[in-house]
């Protein structure tokens, strides 16, 4: 075997090798760059087809990104609600009221404390009742709790954390009565759950669809062009040589069509969504939905060139038989 | 059978090479052929008798079951998929339907072998229209090959398999698809290339092809060589 081996150099090398067109990686990228660019030109129809898929493929993900996306800010200002009060049946005084504020305050997971004395307690107890107010008639601050109100931090928000939170606020000394509403606070986390789980599952369903589909739209392309492997492949190019512009090709496309997505995606929230608050108040901070974070556009125009050069990758090989 | 002793003066060995498909029906059953550098041979015999099988051996698209093929010395069946794209580079192959890429220009089917050598531009414009002119077909360098004739088209397809010199031109019915003129026409160049030293082995069951080249003839039917003709080189070779 080494015997063959040995005379490899000699006898295979091509006798006559005049001037390369580029040594090394920078002349070969280069001829694959342009190469690359003469096949778009040459198979122009075949590759709107791939970038118009890409480009819709990416649209319908990252529309479903741009609503998940904004649903979750949503959640995450309803969960500002999440809020656990202590009430007490007197008003608190100046140390007093300092010394359980530190204690609190002390605690882990607290945003935010913040006393209501019997006046404060009226006075919004009144502003609920707008209208009404003739029902408070009579009705004297004494009568009413002090309290505080406590607000969590964001991490803290979900039910067992609040569970364990108000377990541990009543072992202080003097909290008797605490309230946070349970049922709410049960049902408003079951409800992100439930929706974060969905988000999941479609948005996974919807990426294996867009896979599936660029993958066989790419390999469509590729197989339509599998003489000019078998040229290659003939003549004596290397799997790398001709794979290159193909892949190149792949890189240029998936680019191509993540670019276009992200641009028709700010094209569609610029026309229609950034001011669908009117009927979609999702965010009562802000009317409308947010667009994509600049990290989300990033990922998107990454996922596109990925999608592109790992399409061609996969269907090549399929393909380089010969 | 040549009478070749000398081992350095062989180009194509195969040593008790079998190939298989599928297990049962064998395409090549234990054949042992040498074929001598500047040699020019004919293969014949009726449809799957193994011909193609026996030149896709030849530029390593597969690989025998069992049994050696060596290619100018070197072992093709011990090659890596790495080292097959080398051995392509010394051998030339043309087939019954061209294999042309029916949307580039003849320049562009021809300069496809020296642009995957890595030949600079000029030079790949020199090479090629020189090949180009062997053949006869310079006029036609920027058509596109769709609107060439057969047998026009089969000069392109030699003149991409020439154009990087090769040792060894493998033909595979070479003039299936064409009519009588343009058959001698194919043959000449052929004959031309392998007075320029390129061992030259043409698949055909063309019976007229063979008999007015006077060539080394090879009869394969079911896998096996059942007959091997010696033919002078005299008669009308000499007034090529």
């Amino acid at each position: 075997m080494n015997k063959w081996k040995k005379q490899q150099p000699a006898t295979i090398k091509p006798y006559k090798r005049p001037t390369l067109s580029g040594d090394g990686f920078g002349g070969r990228a280069g001829f694959f760059l342009s190469r690359a660019l003469t096949n778009i030109r040459q198979n122009v129809f075949v590759n709107v087809v791939t970038i118009g898929t890409i480009t819709l493929a990416l649209l319908i993900v990252s529309l479903f990104m741009l609503i998940f996306v904004n649903l979750e800010s949503a959640a995450e200002n309803w969960s500002e609600r999440v809020q656990v009060t202590v009430y007490f049946d007197r008003e608190l005084a100046g140390p007093e009221q300092v010394s359980f504020r530190e204690k609190i305050s002390a605690l882990s997971g607290v945003s935010r404390v913040s006393y209501v004395n019997r006046e404060e307690a009226l006075k919004r107890f009144k502003s609920r009742l707008k209208g009404q107010e003739t029902l408070l008639e009579g009705v004297r601050p004494e009568v009413l709790p002090t309290s505080f109100e406590i607000a969590l931090k964001r991490t803290h928000r979900d039910t067992v954390s609040v569970e364990n939170f108000v377990k541990v606020l009543k072992r202080i000394p003097g909290i008797t009565e605490v309230q946070y509403g349970e049922e709410w606070v049960r049902r408003f986390n079951s409800f992100l759950n439930f929706m974060r789980l969905l988000g999941a599952l479609l948005g996974g369903f919807l990426v294996i669809a867009v896979i599936f589909i660029v993958s066989n739209t790419i390999k469509l392309t590729i197989y339509s062009r599998r003489d000019e492997l078998e040229v290659m492949s003939l003549v004596g190019a290397t799997r790398f040589f001709i794979k290159a512009p193909f892949l190149l090709e792949g890189l240029i496309q998936g680019t191509a069509g993540s670019v276009l997505s992200v641009t028709l995606l700010f094209g569609l929230y610029e026309a229609f969504l950034h001011n669908a608050g009117s009927f979609l108040t999702f965010n009562p901070t802000t009317s409308g939905l947010n667009f994509l974070p600049v990290e989300y556009i990033a990922g998107l125009l990454l996922a596109g060139a990925l999608l592109g050069f790992i399409g061609s990758l996969t269907s090549l090989k399929r393909f380089i038989t010969v | 059978m040549a009478q070749i002793t000398e081992i350095g003066n062989i180009m194509i060995q195969l040593h008790n090479v079998s190939l298989a498909y599928q297990q049962d029906a064998s395409a090549l059953n234990n054949i042992t052929l040498k074929i001598a550098k500047g040699e020019f041979v004919f293969l014949t015999g009726p449809s799957g008798a193994g011909k193609t099988s026996l030149l896709r051996l030849l530029y390593g698209a597969l690989t025998p079951n069992r049994g050696q093929v060596l290619i100018d010395g070197q072992n093709v069946t011990r090659m890596t998929p790495s080292q097959i794209p080398l051995l392509r580079r010394s051998v030339g192959v043309v087939f019954q339907d061209f294999k042309l890429l029916q949307n580039r220009t003849v320049f562009e089917n021809v300069a496809i072998t020296l642009e995957v050598l890595g030949w600079g531009r000029a030079d790949i414009g020199k090479k090629t229209m020189h090949i180009l002119k062997q053949m006869g077909i310079e006029s036609k360098y920027n058509l596109i090959t769709q609107r060439l004739s057969g047998g026009e088209q089969q000069r392109v397809a030699l003149a991409r398999a020439l154009v990087n010199d090769p040792k060894i031109l493998l033909a595979d019915e070479p003039t299936g698809n064409l009519d009588d003129a343009n058959k001698n026409q194919i043959l000449n160049i052929f004959k031309e290339a392998n007075i320029r030293g390129t061992t030259v082995v043409v698949a055909t069951h063309d019976r007229r092809l063979i008999e007015q080249s006077h060539k080394r003839l090879v009869t394969l039917n079911k896998g096996e060589i059942v007959e091997q003709v010696e033919k002078t080189t005299t008669g009308d070779d000499q007034a090529l």
